[in-house]
């Protein structure tokens, strides 16, 4: 399937950007039929899910 | 996706309700639906559009000027007042999961025989999970757009007729958008561009937020700590140097105590100097008393208001309003029994009813009088208070004043035995005495220099509580800026990481159609020694080159090009690996025999599912032979003259 060809894309990639792409895929999938999406709320919270929990894991690595 | 069932109803030339089974196994696939022009393959592969998309799905028209959609011959059946429905509902398989679709439209027959109907139909959508647990859709558009997007269907459900729209010349434009949405370059474009437009907005959020803020404010508390640590040494040694010059002022006072000349003047002086402690300390309670009674003295400053009030209450009870000689509830019982207080009764109107009225209305309510009278008793007491404390401040003011003036009597004494020993014709009696007033006054400056650092410390206290609250409301900031500065670095990541793979991707597709739709062309044209390639630039003009390396295209047939295009389609189906049926009216309408054989020969291999709306003349002889051992269902469509009404009916 494309799709699995595009995740693989980006298998060798930081896995929070490789899951920051997939979830915006998935969205740009579900909105291509419309020509000016309103996807940005939807981009923001996927990206700030995945930057919270970077900055979790910074925390907890620098608790010593 | 592949098709599973459609039920048809009132849709169009097809009254009442009918069905059709498509054709899904792997070895027969392939499901042929014939009629004649007119007879209704239109309507039937529009019906498939129109289930699964609307009239509409945003800007991308579906179904454009074809008419009415309900069934005419419906609608004349149906009874006035009577609601006519069309519906088509589609069920198909897709990702191991079972979906049914329904939409629908209702109107009501009208008066006049027209049907009103209802704006906007309706569109629902079942999944079956493979465990057998089935569910409603909330977002069906969206799902649809997971599936098969509405922009993306024509290039699986498509027109016979316009097939060779990607031959053209002037297709390129076309030929990249159907790349880009069928193989999702698209959605990796659009996906590059809105993480590049969130980081930017990142960005511009960011600049104006700034870590300094933090950085400063943390300076400014650890320069205040420092300070404060410096104050709280520096009074430490200032009160060694007060220890060191009380201990010689001690040595001293003992040595004059001892020397016969100044004996009695330092026992004077020691007497004058218990003396002033004393009283000192007796003045430093007066002060304090002093302060408590200005701060608990607040009735005091309402002593006016409170006189005031005390008046106007004494005033009332003069006029006998408080307290009233009955209390209301029993004048009230008096009128309502219309008996006087001696038992006689009395009449409405007459002189005892008005005075008891008159009563009620002037008097007081119970309660109100309760609170009333309270008020006096509590008001009196304050008055009383008052004049205490009045008084209590005086006597402290007066005792305060008593005591300054001994303190400076006694200060006064003190300064005449320093004078007197000062003066003294003994050089070491004087000498002693000025060390005595040097360090005495060395003792006065270090403790104003203690009161000074006290002071600056508490200033320096109240800064650090200050500032602990703006490094609180900073941090907390930090902390948000800390995310944004993380959310930003990763969508520019994820953004940077789409346009690094994007154009080799995009090259690596565009190759892999090209090379695809060469071999089908290959396949199914019958000048294939003639046609020696298929190139795909990446101007995305689909090009066919001859065998004297020349561009072949414009020199093109009809039919050709109509193979050219579809190869082209095909190539892109198989190339996406997308399971999407290939639904298509009338393919084969201006194909010659010998691509018509072609097509039928190698199509159902190149779709997980082939639906096919074909005339009598399109699909026989040689092509229908090359196609028979894949055909799984066969319906045709019967046009009835008389009701101007399409039947489906299966082909055993």
């Amino acid at each position: 399937m494309q799709k699995e060809r595009l995740m693989n894309l980006f298998e060798t990639f930081d896995p929070a950007v490789k899951n920051i792409i997939l979830g915006v895929l998935d969205i740009e999938q579900e909105h291509i039929s419309m020509e000016r999406p309103r996807v940005k709320e939807h981009i923001d919270e996927i990206v700030t899910a995945a930057a919270k929990k970077e900055v979790e894991k910074l925390e907890a690595e620098e608790r010593p | 996706m592949k098709l599973e069932r459609i039920t048809i109803e009132n849709f169009r030339q097809y009254c009442g309700k009918q069905r059709v089974d498509f054709a899904k196994d792997e070895q027969k696939r392939v499901t042929v639906i014939h009629g004649i022009n007119g007879a209704g393959k239109t309507s039937f592969f529009l019906s498939i559009n129109w289930c699964l998309y609307g009239t509409s799905v945003e800007n991308i028209k579906i179904i454009d000027n074809v008419g009415e959609l309900m069934s005419k011959e419906a609608v004349s059946r149906a009874a006035i007042g009577e609601t006519v429905r069309t519906s088509v509902d589609l069920s198909f398989l897709h990702n191991g999961e079972r979906y049914q679709i329904k939409r629908m439209l209702q109107g009501v027959k009208l008066i006049d025989g027209t049907v009103k109907v209802e704006e906007n139909d309706s569109f629902s959508m079942m999944r079956t999970r493979a465990d057998g647990q089935a569910e409603r859709i909330n977002n069906p558009i969206g799902t649809m757009n997971s599936i098969l997007p509405a922009n993306v269907r024509e290039y699986f459900l498509f027109d016979g007729e316009k097939i060779d729209n990607f031959a053209k010349p002037e297709a390129a434009k076309q030929v990249k958008q159907a790349i880009y949405l069928v193989l999702k370059l698209e959605i990796l474009e659009r996906s590059r561009r809105h993480l590049e437009a969130v980081a930017v907005e990142y960005r511009k959020e960011l600049k104006n937020k700034s870590g300094q803020q933090l950085r400063d404010l943390l300076e400014e508390e650890e320069k205040a700590r420092t300070e404060i640590q410096k104050s709280k040494d520096r009074i430490y040694a200032v009160h060694q140097e007060i220890d060191s010059a009380e201990q010689k002022i001690a040595d001293i006072d003992k040595r004059l105590r001892e020397m016969e000349n100044t004996n009695i003047l330092q026992q004077q002086r020691d007497r004058i100097e218990r003396e002033l402690k004393q009283r000192r300390t007796e003045l430093e309670e007066i002060v304090n008393t002093v302060q408590g009674l200005a701060t608990s003295g607040y009735f005091v400053v309402a002593e006016g208001a409170i006189k005031k009030a005390i008046l106007l209450l004494e005033e009332k009870r003069a006029r006998g309003e408080i307290p009233s000689d009955f209390r209301q509830q029993f004048i009230k019982d008096l009128i309502n029994k219309m008996v006087c207080v001696c038992g006689r009764p009395f009449d409405d109107g007459s002189e005892e009813h008005r005075t008891l009225l008159a009563k009620v209305s002037h008097g007081l309510p119970d309660a109100l009088q309760d609170e009333v009278l309270n008020t006096c008793a509590v008001l009196q007491a304050f008055e009383q208070r008052t004049e205490k404390h009045r008084a209590d401040v005086d006597s402290a003011m007066r005792r305060r004043a008593e005591l300054v003036d001994i303190i400076r009597a006694l200060d006064a004494e003190l300064d005449d035995l320093s004078r007197q020993l000062k003066g003294s014709p003994l050089e070491e009696i004087s000498k002693l005495e000025r060390n005595r007033e040097n360090f005495k006054a060395d003792v006065r400056e270090y403790n104003f220099e203690v009161v000074i650092l006290h002071t600056r410390i508490d200033e320096l206290n109240k800064k650090i509580v200050e500032l602990k609250k703006e490094v609180d409301r900073a941090r907390r900031e930090e902390k948000r800026e800390v995310l944004l500065s993380t959310k930003l670095d990763l969508a520019q990541r994820a953004a940077d990481a789409i346009g690094e793979m994007y154009q080799s991707f995009a090259d690596e597709m565009r190759e892999k159609i090209q090379d695809k739709t060469k071999e089908i062309f290959k396949k199914l044209v019958w000048k294939e020694s003639h046609f020696q390639d298929v190139k795909l630039g990446p101007d995305f003009n689909l090009e066919v080159i001859d065998r004297y390396g020349y561009s072949a295209r414009p020199e093109l047939s009809a039919g050709e090009r109509q193979v050219l295009s579809l190869s082209f389609i095909m190539a892109m189906s198989r190339i996406s690996d997308e399971e999407a049926p290939l639904v298509m009216d009338t393919p084969f309408g201006r194909l010659s025999s010998h691509h018509r054989n072609a097509i039928a020969e190698h199509l159902p291999m190149l779709a997980s599912q082939l639906i096919l709306f074909v005339t009598d003349e399109e699909l026989r002889d040689e092509a229908r032979q090359n196609m028979e051992s894949r055909i799984g269902a066969e319906y045709r469509l019967e046009f009835s003259s008389k009701t101007s009404c399409t039947e489906i009916v299966e082909v055993k």
